[in-house]
């Protein structure tokens, strides 16, 4: 049986437990430095075993011991951002987080795929690759597939059809950044463009940017995290199962749309070692430029927290 | 719990209630003239219910009035061809097995959608509209379902991908015309046209078009199954659960893409009304005029089928 750790045990991760049980996809660790909630966590979906038939094992654990030689780790671990905090702010506690979590990783599953949760997402995947030292491809981010799983079923909903026939293919970052490729987004294989207008399509896609905040906005102490526990664990089960799956992630760009060493949302093949290729679709001069607005902004933040972790350095050693 | 009937439990009938019973979608009654052998069939796949999990009904029985009250009639009797036969070939005994089991489903479940699988499926789909006297919108057939799933197979396999990120969409009669639709064929939303040279194209459309006479060549006595039994399962449970897919089935014509009065495969919103809907693609000029082409073989057939049975 393959091994799956899921760090940090909130909403996200817990139900990301939950959906791998179900599909009895791998054991399972979830870890968590919160005392005690983790173990609580597990109790409660092994216990839940018998009626579910869960044949894999669940354990919650306080220690990264616990993830050792996992064949996929999952982060999810970080603090939503709160009020008055800035972008910034949100960012550098963030990045200490990952910088924690990654170097667990390397030292009890050094060989596994590391699939990043937290946000900003893509910056986090940068932080997680570098402190790592992971190979490139072992390290991509979950942000594409659930700004399209939103957008899938909102199209359905539109159209009066069922949402497995139908297909999105979103690029860049994630929300705001995101960069929807109408074309490219089919229902049984016939465009949406031949099938919506183009302003219901803006609608949709308006819709879709701002999906996060509308389910904040309905649930006030939360966020999602159905839908963005689903898309994880579509990803794991990928990665397990060697599947192939053409995925919208963030991945590693080494000059791929013109871009290089930075992370952005792309279509790649998801295999037992992780990211196998990314996939270049050939873009309009519009998508092209809305996709390299999106990598500076990741770049912008790389270099804050580079910065940051520059002057913790000397800080350490003043 | 619905009910489900699938007249003939041969290979398809019977995997195609092993499927719909896996997925727990509706109760089902296996029928086949051949005394016993749907009751033993069912009495197997039911007996093995309490491992796999099921908790539909399937009952087997020789006679056909037992179709009462079904929601979905599926037509899987008549002989299949073996190597060196053409689909063709079978439409003359297949259509006599299948006028009776017409008027008995007008007789006993004149509100059921009827899914025809029996070969040679556009013929057929459109001789059983005409003998049950059914509106065209409760009729259709099994091919481009399975055409589809083959080429989303054989898609896969070329590019090394996960099948379950690839659709396609066949169209046209299920013979050798069957016309792959190239653009509407997508991996994760991405049309082949942009992963494949023409000729790797034009290797899969001449590999779907020989994938159920491959087979044949392969068993010698028999033909596929498993695949059509999985595309009947998938349409019953469309139908059952109002499930709105769109995918493409024979279905009969009224003028779309300039074709009148035949049966051949076109793409359709499936759900609980049975076709609700059929979409005119934006085809090219060489594949308007493939499908035209199709057309053509399937009229000659089907005119002179309905003229001998006095059907019009």
């Amino acid at each position: 049986m393959n091994k799956v750790s899921v760090i940090g045990s909130g909403n996200v991760g817990a139900t990301t437990v939950n959906y791998l049980a179900e599909k009895k996809t791998a054991d399972l660790v979830l870890v968590d430095i919160i005392e005690g909630m983790p173990i609580g966590k597990s109790l409660d979906f092994v216990q839940s075993g018998p009626i579910r038939r869960y044949d894999v094992e669940i354990v919650g654990s306080n220690d990264f011991a616990s993830i050792r030689d996992s064949d996929v780790v999952v982060v999810t671990a970080g603090l939503p951002r709160k009020p008055g905090m800035t972008r910034e702010d949100l960012l550098i506690k963030n990045a200490s987080i990952i910088e924690r979590v990654s170097e667990e990783v390397a030292t009890y599953a050094p060989n596994c795929v590391m699939i990043i949760v937290t946000n900003p997402l893509d910056v986090m995947c940068y932080v997680a690759l570098k402190v790592s030292g992971f190979a490139l491809k072992k390290v991509v981010g979950m942000a594409g597939i659930l700004d399209s799983t939103r957008f899938c079923y909102f199209i359905a909903e539109e159209l009066g059809v069922h949402p497995l026939d139908v297909t999105a293919l979103v690029l860049g970052g994630h929300g705001d950044q995101m960069v929807p490729l109408p074309r490219y987004t089919v229902v049984s294989g016939i465009p949406i463009t031949e099938l919506l207008s183009e302003e219901t399509i803006e609608s949709l896609v308006e819709r879709t940017r701002k999906g996060g905040a509308e389910i904040v906005n309905l649930l006030k102490t939360g966020s999602a995290f159905y839908a963005p526990a689903a898309s994880v664990s579509e990803m794991v089960e990928a990665v397990i199962r060697d599947t192939k799956r053409i995925l919208p992630c963030s991945a590693y760009l080494r000059g791929e749309y013109g871009l290089e060493d930075v992370f952005v949302g792309v279509p790649a093949k998801l295999g037992k070692d992780g990211v196998e290729s990314v996939i270049e679709l050939s873009l309009s001069k519009k998508e092209r430029e809305a996709l390299e607005a999106s990598a500076l902004t990741v770049r912008k933040n790389i270099e804050i927290w580079e910065a940051a972790r520059r002057s913790a350095k000397a800080g350490v050693k003043g | 719990m619905k009910k489900v009937s699938i007249v003939g439990s041969g290979n398809v009938g019977t995997n195609a209630a092993f499927y719909i019973a896996e997925k727990r979608v509706a109760d089902v009654l296996l029928v086949d003239v051949i005394e016993g052998l749907a009751e033993g069939k069912s009495l197997d796949l039911m007996e093995a219910a309490p491992i796999r999990g099921y908790d539909i009904g399937i009952r087997g029985s020789s006679s056909i009035e037992d179709i009462r009250g079904s929601e979905v009639v599926v037509i899987a009797a008549g002989k299949v061809r073996l190597p060196g036969m053409r689909r063709e070939d079978v439409l003359e005994e297949n259509t006599q097995i299948v006028a009776p089991i017409c008027e008995d489903i007008a007789r006993f479940a004149s509100d059921a959608i009827v899914i025809v699988v029996t070969e040679p499926v556009d013929a057929l789909t459109h001789f059983t509209m005409k003998k049950t006297g059914f509106k065209r919108e409760k009729v259709m057939g099994v091919a481009g379902v399975l055409d589809s799933v083959r080429l989303r197979y054989f898609i896969s396999r070329k590019l090394g991908v996960s099948p379950l990120d690839v659709t396609a969409m066949v169209l046209a009669g299920h013979h050798d015309y069957m016309m792959p639709v190239f653009q509407y064929c997508r991996v994760a939303g991405i049309p082949i046209t942009e992963l494949l040279p023409k000729k790797e194209l034009n290797d899969l459309r001449k590999q779907v078009r020989n994938a159920g006479g491959e087979i044949v060549s392969y068993l010698k006595t028999g033909s596929a199954f498993y695949a059509p039994a999985a595309s009947v399962a998938e349409m019953v449970e469309v139908i059952v659960r109002d499930k709105k897919r769109i995918l493409s089935v024979p279905a009969y014509l009224q003028g779309e893409y300039g074709i009148d009065g035949i049966c051949l495969g076109v793409t359709i919103l499936l759900g609980a009304q049975g076709v609700e809907r059929i979409f005119e693609l934006r085809l090219t000029e060489e594949q308007t005029s493939a499908l035209k082409y199709s057309a053509s073989v399937l009229e000659e057939m089907q005119k002179k089928m309905l003229k001998t049975w006095g059907l019009n």
